[in-house]
């Protein structure tokens, strides 16, 4: 695709699809930090920078009304879900909608059914990232390719595009105008390469589980849970009743995210809370990202993104904290 | 654009209550019209539609209704102890692992329960009972907090005289009770320690508090138990009995699918 196009081709995508980019966050506004939204003008997609805040609330609704009930019985909900173009993400984030996939489609259960209806709704195009910042390190994770079109800045005029699926082939087709054929081979292995400064040392994290290295980094941890909240692959949920006011028996069942980091996440009738200590809810945490999810799936949950480093407010570098803790373990074994 | 969702995986049924009977203070057992395949040690989830939802395990085990144990002790499990016998509950399941009583056969059973877990232990009692020729020796090493806590008293002088029953209480406040068939002051980690003596072709059986659990698993383990011969039930908050929700993992196990029933050598606690 020629670059001059770009702009027209996402008009023309608007006229049938939401088209959801990344945005710069409005300085003059609560939401000052970047974000995937629906953009009215090609204008205001900021692809120069990884957003803040994760994609996955588009998918794993903040709060998903499973059903409604008055006493006993249940009625089935209707929800709203445009067709939706996703533009712009990276393949952290393509990756972390391929794990959220696999809890929520694939993971051997009956498909859930509203993950699958906003997933079957959607279009994912990427756009490669060249260079990660200071908290990425996605390089040591291994991702896979993942996406229904995948963007490379292939030279100063032109996008190469890379078709990963049949949704991808038959979006091309309806957009044909925008595209040209080029050969196969035409994204290289060159093209495909993101450059990481940071990088987290995976080869012996299943030894780390007594290590007193949790202590160290829940020292400072708030439990506030912005890590979760903000981490593409965090799933975990919660579900709860909520009733109309003047009348209980009517109310509806809900589906909301909720955070492992948060004491409550493991409290049961008498108030007792299996997960009590917040060393253990921290490394919780890192280890169904690193270790827990693989162990079952055989993929690494975490993608590397960074984002519960760069939204932490007590900036606690987990990573780093991981790397010294192994290379202390390797030092004290040899 | 408007979409009508199938809920299916979320969707619980009303069942009707055939029976209802008050176990103790603070517990009580329904019986439900409800016909589906299950095994010892599997649970449902019952609805209290504008409170929420809980995992209850079954305590029967029969094709033609299922038996609840519940105890009320939160806010869906007091709500649920307003039922009566005629009204409907919304269930869905069952979910999770159950005993493989088939795997087991010929074997000594130890069956070790503390208060509300002696609830799925009636589950495999009831298998047995069911399936005598297939087992061999069973004792029942049972634990509550006084007498008058104790679940299925009707039930005990049956299974004294089937099996071998043995009780103890945390507290005997009431001595001159009548309402249960036998037992003494003390804890079920007492008997277990009085009473087996070798590992020969046993298998124990426990349910109950953590750290009756875990004492009896230290007992155990000393009297010469290996740990695939040693099952235990863990219990978890959960929401969805399908390994999403992710509030019931233990040390990456899901006690909800890979669980709540886990061989010893299976189960690494955090």
């Amino acid at each position: 695709m020629q670059k001059g196009v770009f702009d027209d081709f996402v008009r023309e995508v608007m006229q049938s699809r939401e088209f959801v980019a990344p945005v710069k966050g409005d300085q003059t506004k609560e939401v000052q930090e970047s974000f995937f939204t629906d953009i009215k003008d090609p204008s205001q997609i900021e692809i120069g920078q990884l957003t803040y805040f994760p994609i996955k609330y588009y998918f794993f609704a903040k709060k998903e009304v499973l059903f409604s009930f008055h006493k006993n019985r249940i009625e089935e909900p209707e929800i709203d879900i445009p067709e939706r173009v996703f533009f712009g993400l990276r393949l952290c984030d393509l990756n972390s909608i391929k794990h959220q996939d696999t809890v929520f489609l694939n993971n051997g259960f009956r498909a859930d059914p509203y993950y699958q209806a906003r997933r079957e709704h959607s279009l994912l195009i990427g756009m490669h990232c060249k260079k990660g910042d200071d908290h990425c390190f996605c390089q040591s994770i291994g991702l896979k390719d993942f996406y229904d079109l995948m963007f490379f800045d292939k030279d100063e005029h032109t996008y190469g595009i890379d078709v990963g699926s049949e949704k991808g082939k038959a979006f091309v087709d309806e957009f044909r105008r925008f595209f040209e054929e080029k050969e196969e081979g035409y994204i290289t292995p060159e093209d495909k390469v993101t450059i990481n400064t940071f990088k987290l040392d995976t080869t012996n994290i299943k030894n780390l589980w007594d290590n007193e290295v949790w202590s160290s980094l829940s020292e400072k941890c708030t439990a506030c849970a912005a890590c979760n909240n903000l981490c593409p692959n965090c799933h975990c949920f919660t579900v709860e009743d909520e009733v109309e006011v003047g009348d209980v028996t009517k109310g509806q069942r809900v589906r909301k995210p909720a955070a492992c980091l948060v004491k409550g996440f493991t409290r049961v009738a008498g108030d007792h809370v299996f997960r009590d200590d917040l060393v253990g809810r921290f490394r919780h945490r890192i280890f169904h990202q690193l270790e827990f999810f693989r162990d079952r799936y055989g993929e690494t949950m975490c993608t590397g993104c960074g984002r519960c480093i760069r939204g932490c407010p007590a900036k606690i570098d987990w990573v780093t904290g991981i790397n010294t803790a192994a290379r202390k373990q390797r030092g004290g074994q040899e | 654009m408007k979409i009508k969702v199938d809920i299916g995986p979320y969707k619980p049924e009303p069942k009707k209550i055939i029976s209802y009977k008050r176990e103790a203070p603070d517990s009580f057992t329904i019986r439900l019209d409800w016909q589906i395949e299950h095994g010892p040690g599997q649970f449902v989830f019952c609805s209290a539609p504008g409170i929420g939802e809980s995992a209850i395990s079954i305590c029967s085990d029969s094709r033609n209704y299922v038996d609840l144990n519940i105890r009320e002790v939160g806010n869906v499990t007091n709500e649920l102890g307003k039922l009566q016998v005629g009204d409907e509950l919304l269930v869905r399941g069952p979910y999770g692992t159950q005993y493989p009583m088939q795997d087991l056969k010929g074997n000594d059973f130890l069956i070790i329960g503390g208060g509300c877990g002696v609830a799925p232990l009636r589950g495999v009692i009831k298998y047995i009972d069911g399936h005598r020729e297939d087992f061999n020796d069973i004792s029942l090493f049972l634990g509550f907090r006084s007498p008058e806590d104790a679940l299925f008293k009707d039930e005990h002088e049956d299974w004294d005289k089937r099996h071998k029953l043995f009780m103890k209480f945390d507290k005997m406040e009431h001595e001159n009770s009548t309402a249960c068939y036998t037992g003494s002051q003390g804890f079920v980690t007492d008997l277990v320690k009085q009473e087996v003596h070798d590992n020969t072709n046993k298998i124990a059986i426990v349910c109950g508090p953590p750290i009756m659990i875990d004492k009896t698993v230290e007992i155990l383990r000393e009297k010469g138990f290996h740990d695939d011969q040693i099952f235990l039930s863990a219990e978890r908050l959960m929401y969805c009995g399908m390994a999403r929700c992710g509030r019931c993992m233990i040390r990456g196990k899901y006690t909800c699918v890979d669980g709540s029933v886990f061989r010893l050598d299976h189960f690494e606690d955090e």
